[in-house]
């Protein structure tokens, strides 16, 4: 609830949202349909500023280069600062597999991963867990009781995460955005640990979703005005973070080499096709804020990275849609998804496309589109809809205890027909 | 749809009933099954002429009925108007009926966002003799979504307890959509909760308090 | 003084600064930085890594303190990337208040990874 109310209050603030809006779209649809190009820029403009590029068209290969790179580095320690596209891999376990530890260094996460779970909410991953339980699990690293007060639990989270980016080898992030033109990515955090990790340690490695890329800084300052405050309802978050390239000489931090891996993933299924508009997605959170579904189901419904409304559309595009075909019923078409999205993505018109498409390549099932089929010869023919009509009132108490009735009958009653159909009356 | 009619009529206009009428389509078209969906929307341009405006009880009906439909079927658009922006924009007075009432009024999700029907529903309430009570969140989806209501009912049913629950000071809940009428009655019926009415229905008959 | 350093005092004090006037605070364990510019629509104070501005002193200890010129007070990001053209830093931080996380029953927790307190001193 609290989430709610701070994003509605900090849209407020801005002087015309619906032009800020439409100038995001713009922006991310301008990239999006001309990608190519800008993944070239961005490409040219990172080496120049002595970085590398790796361009990564599957999972495998991007934590094929990830172990490789933290391999080559003598790494044993990998300090990990918030990324969904790092969830989406699930480099962690190709970390695992190579021997070589991964720390979440994002508060959430780390309770998370002490925990063995998995974040159920894109900008608040621990939203479930109580002050008692994270207590109990720091204890258990400290080796000594640790109490539920927020302030000793912050403590002890610096102290055990201190110890982490010191120690770390490599650092390893996401990017909200990467900048074409100036070969720069930006990280947006609240926590400092995003700081932390690329700085101290020696390598650096950004994964950057292929489609998050605006064209110049002053794209990036219009998105920037949107994303914090729908997220999180903040102007800016406490840090907003730009990197151009490793460390420079004469700076006594900063990392030696810095790795950009491009993921794809899936991302190009959607490109030139009905779905593109959803590759705009800036993942802020702001349809899960709004959504009443999400609200109810929590995260953890969804699948095990992605939630809310962005989830129920782009999951079965990237996975396809025979793997997550609950996901596009799993809303009721409110439409305060795309009401809420900076960068008006129609999201709400979008699930209804892929429930299209879900009958259309048969994913649907056959007794449900038999159950249509029959449904729409019957009320196609006046006659037999207003028999249907006629007889519904002496078939309600058989239809409670039916199919799509006895799962209606479970929490509520079904209507009370009217005596006389509107129709009959004189 | 008697009290529908009643209304038109008090607003001074000739009422027609084309019987060939059947179903828009929505169930089938918010499902995916365009094919099906299709079928049934034919029905409507059967069964309806374009000489006289369409008006509909039902946000949602409204919205396929003006919105989708003439896209998936490949016709001109047809002049639908959801009933309480038909009886606003004629100027209509409903007769004072629910003096002494609080209402609380329920902003189903095709109306609010689709059509940006928000403020005649209410006026009429009001001129009819109500006073209304906000809901907490008059905005928030009540649950109903079509089919979603059978595919994720326990959701679908804690969504309308939400609405419900926000409920207070108010003699009954008002919709303009049937589709949230069943849901939020039938939830109301099964485990308690305020009355549920469609507007057309408080402002013909009177809510008594 | 000018709206722009006005504006960028409200902020900076509603994002969670001490805004001192003239005078850097003495607060033992401090360590300081030297801001290239501030933001006044936020109340940022923006600090560019370099050879005497490593990127970790803003992040380090448990309190901060930038030294920031008026004069150096830019409206907003798009001031800022325009003033900052390509002759970006190596990292270039838009610091916006504290280090916060609303991940522990989303409540708001200070000073988790970064320093716990930001000061903020507006130099003539």
């Amino acid at each position: 609830m609290r989430m709610l109310e701070g994003r509605t209050n900090a849209w407020a603030g801005l002087e015309d949202v619906e032009a800020l809006r439409e100038r995001a779209r713009k922006i991310r649809q301008r990239t999006i349909s001309d990608l190519d190009r800008y993944l070239a820029e961005f490409t040219a403009a990172v080496e120049a500023r002595g970085a590398k590029v790796r361009f990564a068209r599957t999972a495998e290969e991007a934590n094929a280069y990830i172990v490789d790179t933290c391999r080559r580095a003598g790494a044993e320690l990998v300090a990990k600062s918030k990324s969904m596209a790092s969830e989406e891999i699930r480099v962690n376990e190709a970390l695992q597999a190579a021997g070589i530890r991964a720390v979440e260094c994002d508060l959430g996460e780390y309770i998370l991963q002490l925990a063995n779970e998995h974040p159920i909410h894109i900008i608040l991953p621990a939203i479930e867990k109580t002050a008692a339980d994270v207590a109990e699990l720091f204890s258990v690293v400290e080796g000594e009781p640790v109490s539920p007060q927020l302030e000793e639990l912050a403590a002890a989270a610096r102290r055990q995460l201190r110890k982490v980016f010191f120690s770390a080898d490599v650092g390893l992030t996401g990017a909200n955005f990467g900048v074409a033109q100036t070969g720069s990515i930006c990280l947006v955090t609240n926590e400092g640990n995003g700081g932390l990790v690329t700085s101290l340690p020696k390598v650096h490695i950004a994964l950057l979703g292929m489609e998050r890329l605006v064209p110049t800084l002053d794209d990036l300052a219009v998105l920037l005005q949107l994303l914090p405050r729908s997220a999180t309802g903040q102007k800016l978050t406490s840090y907003t973070r730009i990197i151009s390239g490793p460390r420079r000489e004469g700076e006594s931090d900063g990392p030696e080499e810095l790795h950009i891996v491009i993921l794809d993933n899936g991302r190009s299924n959607l490109r030139g096709g009905r779905y593109e508009e959803m590759l705009s997605c800036i993942r802020c959170g702001a349809c899960l804020n709004v959504c009443p579904v999400y609200r109810k189901a929590g995260g953890g419904a969804y699948g095990p990275v992605y939630s809310g409304p962005m989830a129920a559309v782009l999951v079965p595009l990237l996975v396809g849609l025979e793997r997550a075909p609950a996901l596009p019923h799993a809303s009721s078409l409110c439409g305060a998804c795309t009401a809420a999205c900076p960068v008006k993505i129609p999201l709400h018109e979008l699930l209804l496309e892929l429930r299209k498409d879900l009958v259309e390549e048969r994913v649907a099932s056959a007794r449900e589109r038999l159950g249509f089929t029959l449904w729409s010869l019957a009320w196609s023919r006046p006659f037999l809809y207003r028999l249907s009509t006629s007889l519904a009132r002496l078939a309600a108490p058989l239809a409670g205890r039916l199919g799509p009735g006895l799962v209606w009958t479970r929490g509520r009653d079904l209507p009370a027909f009217a005596r006389r159909r509107f129709r009959d009356l004189p | 749809m008697a009290d529908a009619e009643l209304l038109l009529e008090e607003a001074g206009y000739e009422v027609g009933f084309p019987p060939e009428q059947v179903c828009c389509g929505q169930p089938a078209f918010n499902a995916g099954h365009r094919r099906a969906a299709r079928r049934v929307a034919r029905t409507f341009t059967r069964a309806f002429s374009r000489d006289w405006p369409i008006v509909c009880p039902s946000g949602s009906c409204s919205t396929m009925a003006a919105h989708y439909l003439p896209e998936l079927l490949g016709v001109e658009p047809f002049e639908v108007w959801e009933l309480s922006a038909f009886l606003a924009q004629a100027g209509a007075t409903p007769s004072v009926r629910n003096d002494g009432c609080t209402l609380a009024y329920h902003d189903s999700c095709h109306m609010l966002r689709e059509l940006g029907i928000a403020d005649e529903p209410r006026g009429l309430l009001e001129r009819s003799g109500a006073q209304l009570a906000p809901l907490p969140r008059p905005d928030l989806c009540c649950g109903f979504g079509g089919t979603f209501s059978i595919r994720q009912p326990e959701i679908s049913v804690a969504m309308a307890d939400d609405k419900l629950n926000g409920v207070s000071n108010a003699d009954a809940l008002v919709t303009a959509d049937p589709g949230c009428l069943m849901h939020l009655r039938g939830r109301a019926a099964r485990h308690g909760g305020p009355r549920v009415l469609h507007v057309a229905t408080a402002l013909a008959r009177g809510v008594r308090p | 003084m000018s709206s722009l350093v006005e504006r960028f005092l409200v902020n900076a004090e509603a994002a969670g600064f001490v805004v001192h006037r003239g005078e850097a605070p003495e607060i033992e364990g401090a360590e300081r930085s030297t801001a290239s510019y501030g933001l006044a629509d936020t109340g940022s104070v923006v600090l560019a890594a370099g050879p005497d501005e490593p990127r970790a002193r803003h992040l380090l200890p448990d309190v901060h303190v930038s030294l920031l010129s008026e004069e150096r007070i830019l409206p907003g990001l798009a001031e800022l990337f325009a003033a900052v053209g390509f002759d970006l830093p190596s990292a270039l931080a838009i610091v916006t208040g504290p280090s916060r996380s609303a991940d522990i029953e989303q409540r708001l927790v200070v000073g988790v990874h970064g320093p716990r307190e930001v000061h903020v001193v507006l130099l003539p």
